[in-house]
Parts: C-alpha cells; sequence; structure tokens
C-alpha cells in the first residue's frame, strides 16, 4: 500500500472539505478521482501531497502516518510525490527548461541550488532535457511558459514531474482547460510515463466518458465523502446520475445545514 | 532520437543568465568603485567611538519629547502652515496645470485627426511649436527640485511662507501639467473623431470628449501629488520658507533634540492625516468611478514615494452630502491662502511681482566662465556617486527587509507538531510587524532630516548624505518590494512547495523570477528620483551639487545659481534618458 487512508476529515474555518474519507491504493496503481465542484477533489490531493494535513483520521503513506511527521520528513514525502494542477502552475517568466528543472529543488541542498540558479549543472540540465524529449517538447526549450499554449505548459508540467522521479504522480483536473483531443494526448502521455516506472497514477477528471475508459479503478467523491470505489463496470448508470444531480456548483454558497438537508442518494 | 546530452552538445549549455549581464555587471561595479572614492565613504567611520557616542547623545538627548504647552503652540502653528502652504500651493498649480497641459497635450495640437484637422499649415505649425514649448517648461520646472525652487524665491522675497508656498506652486505646476498632458492624450480617441466630424472646435473637443474621460484618472493623481506636496511642504522649512522643516532645523542648530522628536512624531501624525484624508476625498469623489492604479509610468513622473493601495477600502463611504463636502474643501483652501502669506500679498500688491522680476533679472546671464563650469565637475560626480550608492546601500538594507515584510514569506503554513508551531507562529508575527515598523519609520522621515541626524553622527560630507538617502531608500525600496511580492501568482508558489521544495528555493524559483522585472524598473525608478534628492541634500550639509548651490546664494553669485540650475536641468534629463535606457536593456 503506497497510501492508507482511515476515517480522513479535513475542516477549514466553517467548512468541511472531505468527511471520513477511507480507502487504500497499491503501489503501481491507476486510480481516477470523479465529483462534481466542490466535493473535496482538490483538498484530497493536497492530502494526498502533503500540503496540507488531515484534520482528523490517519493519512500514511507507504507505511508513515503522515500526521506525526516532522517538517523535513513532509519534505522528504512531497519529493516523492508530483502533482500536476488544473492550469497556471508554472512559473510564467522561466523557460521551459528551467521550469523542468525546477522539479528536481527538493533534492538541492541550497548551496547546489544557489549555483543552479546562476548555472545549471550539466547533469540537471540534460535530465531536464531528457525529460523535455519525453514529452516532445526538447524545442522548446528556451521558451517561456507564458508563451506556450496551454497543451504545451500542460506537458511541460508533465516533464517537471518527471525531473522529480516521484513514486506517485498526482494529476488535478489536467486536462480540465484542454480540448477534447489534446486531453486523450496528455492523459496518454501521463498513463504511459506511470506505467513505465511502475508509478502510481491517481487522477481527477471531470469527463466521465474519459475517466471509465482510462482507468481501471475509480473513486467518486459526493459533499467530501467517498460515494463510490470501484472498477467502471460495477457503477451502475443511476450511481452515475447522482453524483452529479445531487449536488449543483450552487450548494457551494449554502450552508452546512441547508446542504444537509437536501435529499441524499445510496 | 537525440538525448539531452547530444541537444546540449549541439546547442550549448542552457541559459540562465544572460550574456548581456556580464556587462551590466562589470559597468556596475565600475561605477560602485568610483563613487565610492568620489561620496568619500569611510566605512571605519561608522564604527569610531565618537559616532557611538553621538548616535547615544542623540537618542537620550531626544527622549522624552518636549510636550511643554509653549512649544506645542508652536508645533500646531508650524503643522497649520505646513498644510496650508500645501493646499494653497497645490490649488495655484491645478489651476496653471489644465491650460498648460491642454496646451502641452500632443492629441489636440500636433499629432492625430483633430490636430491636423485644419490643415497642416502655418497656423498648424506654429501651435505644435506653442505646444512643444510649453511641455519643455513643464518639464523645466518639473526638473528643478523643490527644494532650489524654495532657496531662489527665499532669497528673492526674504524668508516666510509666502516663498515655500510659490516655489511648491511652480514646481507642482509643472508635475501636474505633465501628468495632465498625458492623461488628456491617453483617453479613448474614437469619441475626439466623431466630435470633429459633427464640426465642433478643439475647444469644444476638450469640454465635451477629453475632459470628462479624463476627470477620474486627474482627480486620483491631483490627491497623490498632494499628499507629496505635503512631504515637500515639510522639508521646505530648511531653506527658510517656514513650517515643520523650519522648526525642525532650529531644533537641531539649538541641540534640542527633545523638540526634534516632538517635531517628528508630528510630522508623521500630519502625514498620516493627510493619508486618510485624501483617500477619504478620493474615495467621495470616485463613488461609481473605478479607482485606476498608478502605472509605473505616472509614478515616475509623479514621484509617488510609493504604491498606491490598490485593495478595495474597508469601509463604505458614508452617503456625505456634496455641498458640504464643498464647503469643506473650499474653506481649507481660503484659509490656507490667508495662512500661507498671501494677504500681505494683497496689501502691497504691487511690490512682490516686482521683487521676483528684480531677482530673475540678477540670475542672468549664467555664468559660464571655463573656470566655474571646470569647478562643478567634481560637486557633480560627487552627487551622481552619492545617488548610486545611496540607492544601492537602500537595495541591500531593504531587500533583507522586505523578505521579512511580506506575509505570504512569513507566514508560509508552519509545520510540524503544535507546540512548536504556537511558538514559531509568534516569533512570525514579531519579525513581521518589526520589520513592517522599521520600514514605515525610516519611510516617513525624509532624506533630509534623515540628513541632518546623519551629520550629528558623523560630520558633515558626502558621506552623511548617502548614508542619509540610503536609509530613506531602504524605507521606500523595502516597502515596495514587499507590496510587490504580496501580489505574485500563489499557483506556481504552491506547485513548487508541493514538489519538496524549501522556503529559500521557494523565493530563488517561484518569486523572484516573478518579480524581478519589476523590482528592477521600480529600483532604476527610485535611482532617477534619488538622483534628485542627491543634489538637494547639500543644502544642509550632505555634499554635492546642493552644497556649491546654497554657498553660491548666501554669497549672492546668483549668475553661477543659473548656471548650476541648468545644470540640473541637464542632469535631470541624462537620467530620464539613461534612466529609460537601463530599464529597456535590463536582462530579463
Amino acid at each position: 500500500m503506497i497510501y492508507a487512508l482511515t476515517d480522513v476529515s479535513k475542516c477549514f474555518a466553517s467548512v468541511t472539505a472531505l468527511e471520513g474519507v477511507s480507502f487504500g491504493v497499491k503501489q503501481g496503481e491507476q486510480v481516477g478521482v470523479l465529483g462534481p465542484s466542490g466535493s473535496g477533489k482538490s483538498t484530497l490531493f493536497r492530502l494526498l501531497n502533503a500540503t496540507l494535513r488531515p484534520s482528523s483520521g490517519s493519512l500514511s503513506f507507504d507505511g508513515n502516518d503522515t500526521t506525526t511527521m516532522s517538517s523535513d520528513t513532509l519534505r522528504l514525502m512531497r519529493r516523492r510525490t508530483a502533482t500536476i494542477y488544473q492550469q497556471h502552475n508554472l512559473v510564467p517568466s522561466l523557460t521551459a527548461l528551467e521550469n523542468t528543472l525546477s522539479g528536481a529543488l527538493g533534492r538541492w541542498s541550497l548551496w547546489h541550488t544557489l549555483r543552479n540558479n546562476i548555472l545549471p549543472a550539466r547533469e540537471d540540465a540534460e535530465r531536464a532535457l531528457d525529460a523535455l524529449q519525453l514529452v516532445s517538447l526538447a524545442e522548446k526549450r528556451h521558451t517561456r511558459a507564458s508563451e506556450l499554449s496551454g497543451g504545451q505548459q500542460q506537458r511541460v508540467a508533465i516533464a517537471r514531474a518527471l525531473m522529480q522521479s516521484p513514486d506517485v504522480i498526482l494529476a488535478d483536473e489536467p486536462i480540465a482547460s484542454l480540448d477534447p483531443e489534446l486531453s486523450r494526448s496528455i492523459l496518454d502521455l501521463l498513463v504511459r510515463i506511470a506505467g513505465d516506472g511502475g508509478r502510481t497514477l491517481i487522477v481527477a477528471l471531470h469527463s466521465v466518458e474519459l475517466a471509465r475508459e482510462y482507468m481501471p479503478r475509480l473513486v467518486g467523491l459526493q459533499q467530501g465523502k467517498v460515494f463510490f470505489d470501484a472498477s467502471p463496470p460495477e457503477i451502475a448508470m443511476d450511481q452515475w446520475r447522482c453524483l452529479y444531480s445531487a449536488s449543483s456548483p450552487m450548494d457551494d454558497r449554502l450552508p452546512d445545514e441547508a446542504r444537509r438537508r437536501r435529499p441524499r442518494c445510496s | 532520437m537525440a538525448t539531452g546530452a547530444a541537444l546540449l552538445e549541439r546547442k550549448g549549455l542552457t541559459r540562465v543568465v544572460s550574456a548581456r549581464t556580464w556587462p551590466f555587471a562589470a559597468g556596475f561595479a565600475a561605477a560602485v568603485l568610483v563613487a565610492w572614492r568620489y561620496a568619500e565613504i569611510h566605512p571605519g567611520l561608522l564604527l569610531h567611538r565618537a559616532t557611538y557616542t553621538a548616535i547615544v547623545q542623540f537618542l537620550i538627548g531626544s527622549l522624552p519629547p518636549d510636550l511643554s504647552i509653549g512649544f506645542l503652540r508652536i508645533v500646531a502653528e508650524a503643522a497649520v502652515l505646513t498644510v496650508a502652504t500645501a493646499i494653497a500651493s497645490t490649488t495655484i498649480s491645478i489651476l496653471l496645470a489644465v491650460p498648460l497641459g491642454m496646451l502641452a497635450c500632443s492629441s489636440l495640437w500636433r499629432t492625430g485627426l483633430v490636430a491636423t484637422s485644419r490643415g497642416e499649415g502655418v497656423l498648424f505649425r506654429s501651435l505644435s511649436f506653442l505646444s512643444v514649448t510649453t511641455r519643455s517648461v513643464l518639464g523645466f520646472l518639473r526638473a528643478v527640485p523643490d527644494l532650489v525652487w524654495a532657496l531662489l524665491f527665499v532669497a528673492a522675497l526674504g524668508l516666510g511662507p509666502l516663498a515655500g508656498t510659490l516655489a511648491l506652486a511652480v514646481s507642482y505646476t509643472g508635475v501636474l501639467g505633465r501628468v495632465y498632458a498625458d492623461v488628456f492624450d491617453a483617453v479613448d480617441a474614437r469619441p475626439l473623431e466623431a466630435l470633429l466630424s459633427t464640426g465642433a472646435g478643439r475647444v469644444q473637443i476638450f469640454l465635451t470628449a477629453i475632459w470628462p474621460q479624463a476627470l477620474p484618472n486627474l482627480t486620483a493623481y491631483t490627491l497623490y501629488s498632494f499628499e507629496c506636496c505635503v512631504r515637500a511642504a515639510a522639508v521646505l522649512g530648511f531653506v527658510g520658507a517656514g513650517g515643520i522643516g523650519y522648526e525642525i532645523s532650529l531644533s537641531m542648530r539649538l541641540f534640542d533634540y527633545r523638540q526634534v522628536s516632538t517635531l517628528l512624531l508630528a510630522f508623521v501624525v500630519i502625514l498620516s492625516l493627510t493619508d486618510l484624508a485624501s483617500r477619504r476625498l478620493r474615495r467621495f469623489l470616485s463613488r461609481g468611478l473605478s479607482n485606476p492604479a498608478l502605472s509605473v509610468e505616472a509614478m515616475r513622473s509623479l514621484e509617488v514615494p510609493e504604491l498606491p493601495r490598490t485593495r478595495a477600502a474597508r469601509s463604505v463611504p458614508r452617503n456625505v452630502p456634496f455641498w458640504s463636502v464643498l464647503v469643506v474643501v473650499v474653506s481649507a483652501i481660503v484659509a490656507s491662502f490667508y495662512f500661507s502669506g498671501f494677504v500681505g500679498v494683497f496689501e502691497e500688491a504691487s511690490q512682490t511681482p516686482w521683487e521676483l522680476l528684480h531677482f530673475a533679472a540678477r540670475l542672468l546671464p549664467p555664468d559660464l566662465s571655463f573656470s566655474f563650469v571646470q569647478s562643478l565637475w567634481l560637486p557633480l560626480i560627487q552627487t551622481l556617486a552619492i545617488s548610486l550608492l545611496g540607492t544601492l546601500l537602500g537595495v541591500l538594507l531593504g531587500a533583507p527587509l522586505s523578505l521579512a515584510a511580506t506575509s505570504r514569506l512569513v507566514f508560509v503554513a508552519s509545520e510540524g507538531p503544535e507546540r512548536r508551531r504556537m511558538i514559531s507562529s509568534a516569533a512570525r508575527h514579531a519579525l513581521y510587524w518589526g520589520a513592517r515598523l522599521l520600514l514605515s519609520v525610516l519611510r516617513s522621515i525624509p532624506e533630509l532630516v534623515w540628513a541632518l541626524i546623519c551629520i550629528v553622527a558623523i560630520g558633515i560630507g558626502p558621506f552623511a548624505g548617502t548614508i542619509a538617502l540610503g536609509l530613506h531608500t531602504t524605507g521606500v525600496l523595502g516597502k515596495l518590494y514587499a507590496d510587490t511580492m504580496e501580489e505574485v501568482a500563489m499557483q506556481p508558489v504552491e506547485a513548487l512547495r508541493a514538489l519538496g521544495a524549501r522556503p529559500l528555493q521557494l523565493l530563488l524559483w517561484a518569486i523572484w523570477p516573478q518579480t524581478r522585472r519589476l523590482l528592477g524598473s521600480y529600483t532604476v525608478l527610485r535611482w532617477d528620483m534619488n538622483l534628485r534628492a542627491a543634489t538637494i541634500l547639500g543644502l544642509v550639509g550632505g555634499g554635492g551639487l546642493g552644497q556649491v548651490m546654497y554657498n553660491d546664494v548666501q554669497l549672492g553669485f546668483y549668475s553661477r545659481v543659473a548656471t548650476l540650475i541648468l545644470f540640473l536641468y541637464a542632469l535631470v534629463m541624462a537620467t530620464d534618458w539613461a534612466g529609460t535606457r537601463i530599464w529597456s536593456a535590463l536582462p530579463e
């Protein structure tokens, strides 16, 4: 088990984003996470990459409980998990190569960071270029991130994740701002890269169709709770319908009581 | 498929430091070395025991502030005088700047459809010439520092508030005229064209198409410049134009540091109140209008010392009736003219203009003799050196302080066990608020006051001027840097934190690349302003051209003073030019 979540909850000031979530992920498994906006997907990803810690319950990564980790151990864990976001997560004024290089920051000593700020070490630059090659963007290595298209930016983000040589790739709606054709190519790339290295891949998606096609296991989230956790054929049609119909984006603005009073599907 | 190594072989190593950086760095280092010599920098002096004794004596002597009734009355009078001077001079400069700005604007007289609508004959050419001339005159009024204008008016009219008011009026006519012209030029041109096609004349087009469009920007910029004007008014007293500055220099000379600290407190209070009043007024005037953010260009011409707050105002303005605000503003203006010495002008109406003309005649012709011009090289280089090293000191001290004053950096999610988090949270608050307080103290005390204090500690000369400029610049740049870093996009920072980057790495790889361009241009802009400041530091003994000018005015060598003013103008023009060049050539 690379991840084991037991009864995990996460509360912010007045909102409960996740409530009693339990599931496990094996090393090398590929999991899709689905759910309407506001269902807690992004919070779940922040817990998985250890930028947040659970308010209650326990989340263990590779056998270690994150709730008792020191900040240094947390950083080591972050190093092993690569996160790809919807968009806007590259540094706009840095080139594709520099953005890719930054994937290795977690492994650099402070001295090495300062040195690489002036002139990157040869082996680092080579690895970054190799990563860019894998996503077929080596030609654009000196182009600034702000001048790349949306699809190209996502590929740089993937290259940065590769640079980390992570055990886990977390992708939070990586294709939400791309057109269908590009979406498929990005998903193909993610699945291939994860498969090649025996890496765990967890992807949040909003397209049911693509999720069923690409992911052997799907976790449905609704209002911060696990709604289903199964392989695509096991999920019934009305379960799909309930997942998205019970809440609309408007719900985010309703107080918790009002949300709770809504009829739940079971 | 070529591997990364092969690609590197072919294209050379990656570019992180651009090739243009090296000549810049070399030129800069050379300039610093030269400046070090000419600004007479003696770091050893700072470690000297006498310096410490002087500082300690100053600090002990300045506590507690003198709060006796008699002195408080003097402070109150000086404060009223300072504010009155600022209000009266801003009023005059608005009245002059509107027509002059209209004349200087290019879209009415020089280029574009409206300007050329009556053909490009003699009339067009002469109007166009007049417009260009107006623009350069405004530039000249702006380029000569307000303190120099004050020095001249004091020499012409004698000590007193009237000289200060007129000096500020002249200087801010230049500032506002240029800004107004730029604002008039920046309005949407389509309505102008539409009106032109209906057969409207220039004045009609100005009144119906340009003025309404420009109004929100005009009010905002005018209020910002009023704030600057209050700062300036407080300082003018140093050359004898009355107000808080006069009292400060008087108390300094009498070594009564307790009075000095009272006056400094009063000064900070006045500035905060002005800030508050102008923000209220801006909100009142811009009800329903969006408050324009200041561009770097506008900051350049306004010399705004800091970024105006763009965050949403906390309280919604109550529904104050328009007439009551009008009554307050008008009575403030009338009272200001009364206090700032204009009553005397009306009593002996015939005198003042004659005195001014008489004085102007004595300035001419400028002394362009070779020996005099040659003697100016040393103070000129000294002025440049002071401005360069003062700015550098400000950057070196301001940058680390700004890190502590950026809430996003100081309050990054604390991690680790609960108890340690509590302690670190208290330490972080102390660090953040301490840095903010220090920056705001450094910033709100003007360069000239710092110069007086530094002179007490290390004696008269360019070194004191450099330190003074550096301290004030630290406050200004530290705040500016911190505010810039607060505005940075957080997603990339979050992304790098998620992959295990340490705080310092976040700073170097996510925040610095996003802000370096802006920070660079603010710094160059500040250097430009500091050069002007460096020319006037000499008026209180901080070395450079100002010192020469002060001596020549005292001795009555007015034709030399005229040469100095021309020199200053040329210097400001040259650095304006150099500033824009450096700014656009700054490596990314």
